[in-house]
């Protein structure tokens, strides 16, 4: 993402700016609402976002009350407000109910790299040791001391990678491969540049994540 | 901010927890040593209910049921996650039947007339149960997964069609004979049913409104009002 | 039979969805007494067994396989209640009505106090530090003001801008959307929509 944010001087790019910066957060929030996995953090986005949120309410608190274009602004700032939210909540909403699959995978990812934002990781990973610290609490310190561990393997809750979504292709992508669900086989399609299909979701979670293909 | 994801069923799922309890007809094919009170107990359970259930707790924790065994042959209704546990490959402690409503005749039965079978009254978890059953190795397995799918395909139409087009309730209450056919359901096409009649109705308010809908309070929080009114009207 | 007790633990989740029944502590506790018993058995037979005598085995096999299914049931009872618990946070807040408070157990009222406190932390660090409430805005806004009724008695509400509303049963009131979200959830005010 290359947001320029020393561009703000001049208004006209500003605004080419601000409106990018927003479609690329309505492209990630319905990419993560629709998705049954997490995906990658865009922290830079929502920061850039609420920064710019910030300055337009400054702006507005300096004009008059009964000024009409108050009210306009006001409407566009909550609008933008609402998917900001909704988006991190999708996220927190994975990452409470995946949380022990979520951070194994963590674990294998360099920390640059990681899926969710360090305040996001931090919020995992006391969610995790906070349930298993109420196990541990109510029942497991009672149980017989050979079936007191918690098996990660066994337990953790993970994603239905198999779920159908719908998507829009952003560009011509060959060679597609979906498993049918019948043993071992595969099926390849093909996804023209802006068609529309229902897919597995499986078959093009990396599609997702270089932004080749949009979830609708 | 449900927490609301596609089925998948897991260690916590209470739905998983249920369908694993369902009951199979199991033969023991060794003696298991100090385990008679249980079997015992089974016959006890199955003459009256409520008497035996207190006698099972007791002579289970009772140490005098030490000496009493299940001999080689004796045959026990046993939940799928225990049958499961004793019938592996390596050595299997019992061998395991098919229940009858996943069998032959009733195959016949679905495979006539889908649409209109009470699966709800056959099992509450016809499809979870079966889908664990035909994972047996037993010369029925394949059959029971091929029915489940036929079965599932039959009734979806059905299960769309009500969704779309009745108001009927589906707390499956006022279950009687010729009552809301949607008590027919099992398990997961009872929740198809409610996702389903949700977003339809979704769909129409957004059209009728422009998705203007009213905010309103949380569910929790009315459900908790309903119970605060109930109480003290009978208080 | 082993694991019934556990299952009914279960089953009362499964039969009342829609609201957090009492915590079972004696319910517990019959369960932790049978998985003591189970391996206190085991235990003998395992010694029986490594003695020479392989004929127990199939016991201790199925002794082992109730214990896990004991724990399976306690963890799933302790596990979906804490979803239930969780959700409570969103649509009532931190604080719990002391009817709903009176069913949870000693563990549970800190488990929702330590969630509380890192889902605030989390919230707070949101957008380099400006912080975001997240239990807000959930619904996408249609207008700026809307038009509600006053359902009890709340008294008196300040707004952003200073000014101040009250609040009286039966009384309707055009106000900022967004100040008013958080009351409409918690059943004080109603949306009226016409």
């Amino acid at each position: 993402m290359d947001v320029d944010l020393e561009l703000e001087d001049s208004d006209n790019e500003e605004t080419i700016t601000a409106q990018s910066v927003l479609a690329k957060l309505e492209e990630a929030w319905m990419n993560e609402k629709f998705s049954p996995e997490i995906l990658p953090h865009r922290t830079e986005i929502v920061d850039c976002m609420l920064e710019q949120i910030h300055q337009m309410e400054e702006n507005l608190n300096k004009l008059k009350k009964s000024d009409f274009r108050v009210v306009i602004h006001r409407m566009e700032l909550d609008r933008i407000r609402y998917i900001i939210t909704s988006y991190l909540r999708s996220r927190l909403e994975k990452i409470e109910l995946y949380t022990s699959h979520i951070l194994e995978m963590e674990s294998k990812r360099p920390v640059e790299e990681r899926y969710l934002s360090p305040a996001e990781y931090k919020f995992a990973q006391e969610h995790q040791s906070h349930l298993e610290n109420h196990f541990e609490t109510v029942v497991l310190r009672h149980m017989p001391y050979n079936i007191r561990t918690l098996d990660k393997a066994t337990m953790s809750v993970a994603p239905n990678l198999f779920s159908q979504v719908f998507l829009r292709a952003n560009k011509t992508v060959n060679g597609v491969i979906v498993e049918t669900g019948v043993e071992g086989a595969e099926e390849e399609v093909e996804l023209d540049g802006n068609s529309q299909h229902i897919i597995q979701y499986k078959a093009i979670a990396e599609l997702v994540k270089s932004g080749s293909v949009q979830l609708i | 901010m449900p927490l609301l994801r596609s089925y998948t069923p897991h260690y916590f799922s209470i739905d998983d927890i249920m369908a694993t309890q369902e009951r199979l007809p199991c033969k023991f094919e060794v003696d298991v040593l100090r385990l008679g009170e249980y079997c015992r107990n089974q016959a006890k359970i199955i003459m009256s209910n409520t008497t035996a259930l207190k006698v099972a707790k007791k002579s289970f924790l009772d140490p005098s049921s030490d000496d009493e065994d299940i001999k080689t042959g004796t045959t026990l209704e046993l939940p799928y996650w225990l049958a499961r546990a004793l019938c592996n490959r390596n050595r299997s402690i019992v061998s395991v039947n098919i229940p009858r409503i996943y069998k032959e005749a009733y195959r016949e039965i679905l495979k006539a007339e889908a649409s209109v079978v009470d699966l709800h009254r056959l099992c509450v978890y016809f499809y979870e149960f079966g889908s664990y059953l035909s994972g047996f190795n037993h010369r029925d397995s394949t059959e029971i997964g091929n029915l489940l799918v036929q079965c599932f395909k039959d009734r979806f139409r059905l299960i769309m069609d009500w969704a779309q087009n009745s108001s009927g309730d589906t707390s499956g209450s006022g279950r009687g004979a010729g009552s809301d056919p949607t008590a027919r359901l099992d398990n997961l096409e009872r929740g198809l049913l409610i996702t389903g009649r949700s977003s339809w109705e979704a769909l129409e308010a957004w059209l009728s409104q422009g998705g203007g809908r009213p905010i309103g309070p949380a569910n929790m929080v009315v459900n908790h009002q309903k119970r605060q009114l109930a109480n003290a009207s009978v208080s | 039979m082993f694991g019934d007790k556990a299952f009914e633990l279960i089953k009362e989740l499964e039969r009342c969805p829609d609201s957090l029944p009492a915590f079972n502590d004696e319910g517990v506790r019959q369960v932790l007494e049978e998985m003591r018993v189970l391996f206190e058995q085991n235990q003998k037979d395992v010694n029986v067994s490594v003695s020479g005598d392989a004929n127990y085995f199939a016991g201790v096999q199925l002794r082992h396989t109730s214990l896990e299914r004991n724990k399976r049931c306690l963890l799933a009872y302790l596990y979906n209640r804490l979803q239930y618990i969780r959700q409570m946070r969103w649509e009532f807040g931190s604080i719990l009505p002391p009817e709903i408070k009176f069913n949870l157990c000693e563990p549970e009222v800190k488990w929702f106090g330590n969630y509380s406190k890192y889902l605030a932390n989390y919230m707070k660090t949101i957008g380099d530090g400006y912080g975001l409430d997240l239990t807000q805005d959930t619904k996408p806004p249609k207008s700026l003001y809307i038009e509600v009724r006053c359902l009890v008695d709340y008294g008196k509400l300040e707004l952003e801008d200073g000014e101040i509303v009250l609040l009286k049963k039966n009384s309707q009131h055009l106000l900022p959307r967004s100040e008013c979200e958080p009351l409409i959830r918690q059943g004080i005010l109603q949306h009226i929509v016409h």
